[in-house]
Formats: C-alpha cells, sequence, structure tokens
C-alpha cells in the first residue's frame, strides 16, 4: 500500500511538471505526444518473468530554435528469480527453490534543445528511483552538419549517481562471507541500521559519424565508451562457493567499448529499404559480444508502414564467469549472472506503423498535424551453453517483446 | 583480472578510430547529394534512430538481458531534413 500511494504522489508530481511545460501563456508553434508501452514475458517453468514499460514523452517547441520535453517512465517487473545459484540440494533444485521477486522503478526525466543553422546542443536530467536503487544521471551533447548537410557529427557524455541498496555487515572484512540482501523492506531508511547503500559512478562518452554517400545510400558509425566504477553486484543474489554460499562479487571497476556500423539502402523499386547493423563490443571483464541486424522496411500508400527483422547475437564469457564455483573458481571475483556467461540469442520481429497526416486526403486531425500508431512484436530465443541452475539449463530461455504505442504531433 | 586501472584505456585503438573517422568524413565531404536529391534519404525508413520510443524501449529490454551495451542509433540520417 505504501508503494502505491508513493507512485500515485510521484505521478501527480509529474503530471504538475508536464503541465508546467505545456505551452499556457505561450503559444507553442510545434510539439509531439507519445504514449508507448511495452511488454516483457520471458518463460519457462518456475523462472517466468513479466516487466511492463509504461512511457510518456511531451515535446514542445516555444521557438524555432528551441525544444522542451520532459517524460516519465516505469518498469513494472513481476517474476521468479534464483537467489542461490548453484545450491547443492538432494531434494529440491535452485529452481524450484526461486523466490518471488516484484519491483517498481520510475524514470522521470527532463531537457532541452537549442538549435542553429551550424547544428544543435542539448542537455538533460532523468532521476530514477526504485524501492532499492536511485540514479540520477546528466547528459549533454552536441551536433552539427556539414558538406551541406551530407555528413553529420554527433557527441554527447552522461554522468551518472547511482547508488543501491546493500545488507548492512561491517564485521564482514572478506567477500566469501558476505550474506545477501533478502527484501528491500528498510532501504534508503537512516533509522534501519539493517541496511546501507554504495555508490556507482557512470561516464558515457558516444560519438558519431552519418554520412550520405548517394542520394540512396546512408551509413552511420557509432562508438561508446563507458566507466562505470562501484558496486555493480547484484545485492539480491548469492553463489555457492563450495561450503557456503556469498553475495555475488564483481569487480568495482568496468570498461566497456562498443562500435557499430550500420547502413541503409533505398530500393527504389519496391519503395522500401533495407536496413543492416554489426556491432562489436568488448570490456575489461573479457566480456566480448557481436550483434548482427538485417531489415527491411516496406512503405504502402504512404500511411501504412511495415519492417521484419532478424537479429542474432553471441557473446563470451566475463574472465572470471564459472558454472561451478565449488568445483572451479576463477580468482577472487564469482558471480551468478547468466549476462555475464557464454550466450547466443536469436531474434525476429514484425513492426507495423500506420500514419495519418492532417490535409491528406481529406483527412481532418482537429489540433493534431499527425497521428501515428505503432504496433511492434517480436520473438526472442536465448541459448547459454555452460549456465545452469545447479544440474539444470535455464528454462526461461523464450521470451516475447510487444510495443504498442501512439504519436501526436502537433 | 577484472579491475584495470585508466591507464590501460585503449589509446591506440581510439587514436585509430578516429583517424579513421577523419578520412572517411573528408572522403565523405567529396561526396554531394544534392538537396533535389534527398527524397530518398529523407523517408524514415532511411533514417536513423526513426523507431523513437518503441527502439529505445527495445533496447532497454535487451540491455537488461544481455552483458553488452552501447553504439546505439543516433537520431538523424545525414539528409537535411531535419
Amino acid at each position: 500500500m505504501r508503494v502505491q500511494l508513493t507512485a500515485r504522489h510521484r505521478l501527480l508530481a509529474l503530471a504538475a511538471a508536464l503541465a508546467a511545460l505545456a505551452p499556457t501563456g505561450a503559444r507553442a508553434d510545434t510539439g509531439e505526444f507519445d504514449a508507448y508501452s511495452t511488454l516483457f514475458y520471458e518463460f519457462g517453468g518456475p523462472l517466468e518473468m513479466l516487466v511492463v514499460n509504461p512511457r510518456a514523452n511531451l515535446r514542445v517547441d516555444p521557438a524555432d530554435e528551441l525544444s522542451l520535453n520532459a517524460s516519465y517512465d516505469a518498469d513494472i517487473v513481476s517474476g521468479a528469480s534464483v537467489a542461490v545459484v548453484d545450491a547443492p540440494s538432494t531434494e529440491v533444485d535452485a529452481i524450484t527453490s526461486a523466490t518471488q521477486l516484484d519491483d517498481f522503478r520510475s524514470v522521470i526525466s527532463g531537457g532541452l534543445t537549442a538549435r542553429s543553422q551550424y547544428g544543435s546542443i542539448r542537455g538533460s536530467y532523468a532521476y530514477g528511483f526504485e524501492s532499492d536503487y536511485r540514479s540520477h544521471s546528466f547528459t549533454i551533447g552536441a551536433r552539427t552538419d556539414l558538406f551541406e548537410r551530407n555528413t553529420t557529427f554527433d557527441l554527447s557524455y552522461a554522468r551518472g549517481f547511482d547508488e543501491a541498496c546493500l545488507l548492512n555487515q561491517p564485521r564482514v572484512q572478506e567477500a566469501v562471507e558476505r550474506r545477501r540482501l533478502d527484501s528491500s523492506d528498510g532501504c534508503f531508511d537512516d533509522e534501519n541500521v539493517d541496511r546501507t547503500s554504495e555508490d556507482i559512478d557512470l561516464q558515457t562518452f558516444q560519438g558519431s559519424w552519418t554520412q550520405a554517400w548517394a542520394p540512396i545510400f546512408v551509413t552511420q558509425l557509432t562508438v561508446t565508451a563507458q566507466l562505470i566504477e562501484g558496486f555493480q553486484s547484484n545485492p539480491y543474489r548469492a553463489v555457492w562457493l563450495g561450503r557456503s554460499a556469498a553475495q555475488e562479487h564483481h569487480p568495482n571497476t568496468r570498461f566497456r567499448y562498443a562500435a557499430r556500423l550500420s547502413a541503409r539502402l533505398w530500393v527504389e523499386p519496391l519503395s522500401g529499404a533495407i536496413q543492416a547493423n554489426v556491432r562489436a563490443y568488448r570490456d575489461n571483464w573479457d566480456v566480448r559480444s557481436i550483434t548482427a541486424e538485417l531489415a527491411y522496411e516496406q512503405s504502402i500508400d504512404g500511411a501504412v508502414r511495415i519492417r521484419a527483422r532478424g537479429r542474432y547475437y553471441t557473446q563470451g564469457a566475463a574472465a572470471f564467469y564459472s558454472d561451478n564455483y565449488a568445483l572451479m573458481p576463477r580468482g577472487q571475483y564469482f558471480t551468478g549472472d547468466r549476462e555475464l556467461a557464454d550466450m547466443e540469442s536469436f531474434m525476429a520481429g514484425l513492426q507495423l506503423i500506420w500514419q495519418v497526416t492532417s490535409g491528406t486526403e481529406g483527412a481532418s486531425l482537429g489540433p493534431f498535424q499527425t497521428f501515428r500508431l505503432v504496433a511492434k512484436a517480436d520473438f526472442i530465443h536465448h541459448q547459454f551453453p555452460n549456465f545452469r541452475y545447479g544440474g539444470a539449463s535455464v528454462p526461461n530461455n523464450n521470451s516475447i517483446v510487444g510495443t504498442l504505442g501512439v504519436d501526436l504531433v502537433f | 583480472m577484472g579491475s584495470r586501472s585508466s591507464s590501460e584505456f585503449p589509446w591506440r585503438g581510439a587514436l585509430a578510430l578516429l583517424l579513421l573517422v577523419l578520412a572517411g568524413a573528408l572522403a565523405g565531404g567529396c561526396v554531394t547529394v544534392r538537396p533535389e536529391e534527398r527524397e530518398y534519404l529523407a523517408d524514415p525508413a532511411m533514417t536513423f534512430g526513426s523507431e523513437g520510443t518503441a527502439g529505445a524501449q527495445e533496447e532497454h529490454v535487451l540491455t537488461n538481458r544481455e552483458g553488452s551495451y552501447g553504439a546505439g542509433d543516433v537520431t538523424g540520417g545525414g539528409c537535411g531534413c531535419n
């Protein structure tokens, strides 16, 4: 009940913030409102996971050179997770002893973009909060068009200050003695001596170069470097180490690098576009991955667009990952996170967009210029060749992702 | 393994990438697609980041289920249509 009341108050605060941004006294020339909801459902035996992610965003342009935006999004999580990975048991395995997980995360953000004939600069702030985690994030960025706007450069820098809740264990000296957090009750409550918190600092640099090479061919190269310092384990997850279980223990520093090359080619006879992306990633935990994606987008009568795509992802495990730390320890760190194991995933999906523009074929949308309806569905299959819960393979390795959204341009 | 000092940032790789981008951009400067030729480049199917909120939400899902992060779409198609 406490969570529901708190969430309601926060929604009211957001509504007030959106109202403050809305064009009351000053008339906005243009703007856009969109509301989307994504449903992620991962299924398989007792480890089902359901995440609903609603999001609303409002952008107003009080002048040609300025845009303001505010948004709210949430993650409503319900499912089950394995508390002690690889726990030995003769009667119940680690999966059937999974614990129920419910979480509600909110993010409120706002920002502005200023434009000129030479390019644009932007800045934004986001505050995320949930029962056991808080985050503040600041982002600045700039972009410029060169060579008769055939070339675009974009640079951004983001700084994050996060805080995670932990079990307070002041007498524990070694990571192997640290117990996991079993509940978020009392987190961020100064009077609760059983809880403490750890900081996580994030810095993210990103640059991109977009180039039109021909009237039907454009590419984009994007490079990201991220530095995360601080607590990066899951405080709820413990790993069986042979004689006892301890809260998983990840390194405190993570450098992450990713580069992606994207290309889009217009197929004139079909009035559609082929879209291809390849991404390479690595970090100093020795996780390496390649992502390849191929899509085709077709326009039908100008009002309907349909996009079909496939995606393949392959990843190598972190250097300190082991499927059994009791028999095969890997140094001072240990993890029960399947996202740090060897992994492959296959994804296929369709997207449908229906757009009506005021004035086109007599359509009237009142105060709005454009109405857009977006529906999207994807199926994902994961494979974990060397990740097991005890002796059991990962049961929840299939998932569906569905998105429904509306855009209104005024 | 694990923690690594900031002095181990791959400066040589970053410098090589920067030089590659600069060389490419200079080469791109030799290419001229005139405004009247940008009809197809202005189509949403040719515009990076045109998936908007739906694309951001999908990236959010994937980032939470995979060990990788970064190099997502940056809005724009270099078509001068924005």
